[in-house]
């Protein structure tokens, strides 16, 4: 086995690769993912198989939350792919987030190759019980 | 250099386009054991000199819960996967999306006559089952001496 990074490394001697491959419009997967919301916030799960720590993006930008990720799988030198369910290494998908919640406060974790983020509310935005008063 | 993944070219893409609407039409056969595409867990499948390698893309399953068995030349693989919705989910857990497979599944692979079962490892990294079939020794290739 070798822990080769170069699973997605483009074969140059194909006659139909395109020269423009390298541009950052490449073709990505959308994970699946569940989302679920309660009272303290909103979490989200991804499925990204083959995805380690140091490979996984996550961002938040003009409050959209960008995940991205690249999957790789430890395989024998000199594999030849014979079969292919999965044919792009690169997971890409993007929300956008509500004003009430608090993307400063995102948390992250990944195990087994599935993603948990849990995006709390802003406390004001909680909900809360009012008192009413009766003169 | 080893290469699990396909490249992005525009032409195989139409290729699988036209694959795939031509399954979905009855004209091309597939396994019969292959089920519908887009089964849980993904499949990709390749080979070396020396092995078959089959790494089903399974994120978050438990490793106690894979059954990974070879019986008459079928690789079987299946397990349980729960799903994430809390268990204590009250009324004011809402749902905006379960696209996220659960529950039981099963994948069967039709191996080649050369797969050795005495010689099979299982690995679960980072998502990934990774199972790897030995060949057996006459079918790897050899160079033939010219006398």
């Amino acid at each position: 086995m070798n822990d080769t990074t170069e699973l997605t490394r483009k074969d140059e001697t194909a006659m139909t690769r395109r020269e423009d491959d390298s541009s950052p419009r490449r073709i990505t997967l959308t994970p699946p993912v569940d989302i679920f919301e309660d009272s303290q916030g909103v979490t989200l799960w991804a499925d990204l198989p083959g995805v380690t720590k140091d490979r996984l993006d996550v961002k938040v930008h003009d409050g959209n939350l960008f995940i991205e990720a690249e999957a790789a799988v430890s395989t024998p030198a000199g594999l030849r792919l014979q079969h292919a369910e999965v044919r792009q290494p690169h997971f890409a998908r993007a929300f956008s987030l509500g004003g009430d919640l608090d993307a400063s406060k995102i948390d992250a974790s990944l195990k087994d190759g599935v993603l948990k983020l849990t995006i709390p509310r802003r406390d004001e935005a909680r909900p809360r019980r009012i008192e009413v008063r009766t003169d | 250099m080893s290469d699990l993944f396909f490249g992005t070219d525009l032409f195989s893409e139409f290729d699988r386009l036209q694959r795939q609407m031509a399954n979905a039409f009855g004209g091309f056969p597939s396994s019969i054991r292959s089920g519908r595409s887009g089964a849980f867990p993904q499949v990709n499948i390749g080979s070396t000199d020396d092995s078959i390698e089959i790494v089903a893309f399974a994120p978050g399953v438990d490793p106690k819960s894979f059954d990974v068995s070879i019986d008459k030349g079928l690789l079987n693989i299946s397990g349980e996967r729960g799903t994430a919705r809390p268990e204590a989910a009250g009324d004011d857990t809402r749902t905006y999306a379960q696209e996220r497979f659960a529950g039981a599944f099963r994948r069967v692979i039709e191996l080649p006559d050369h797969a050795d079962p005495d010689k099979v490892t299982a690995q679960y990294i980072n998502g990934c089952l990774i199972v790897s079939i030995g060949k057996r020794e006459m079918s790897k290739p050899r160079a033939i001496t010219v006398q």
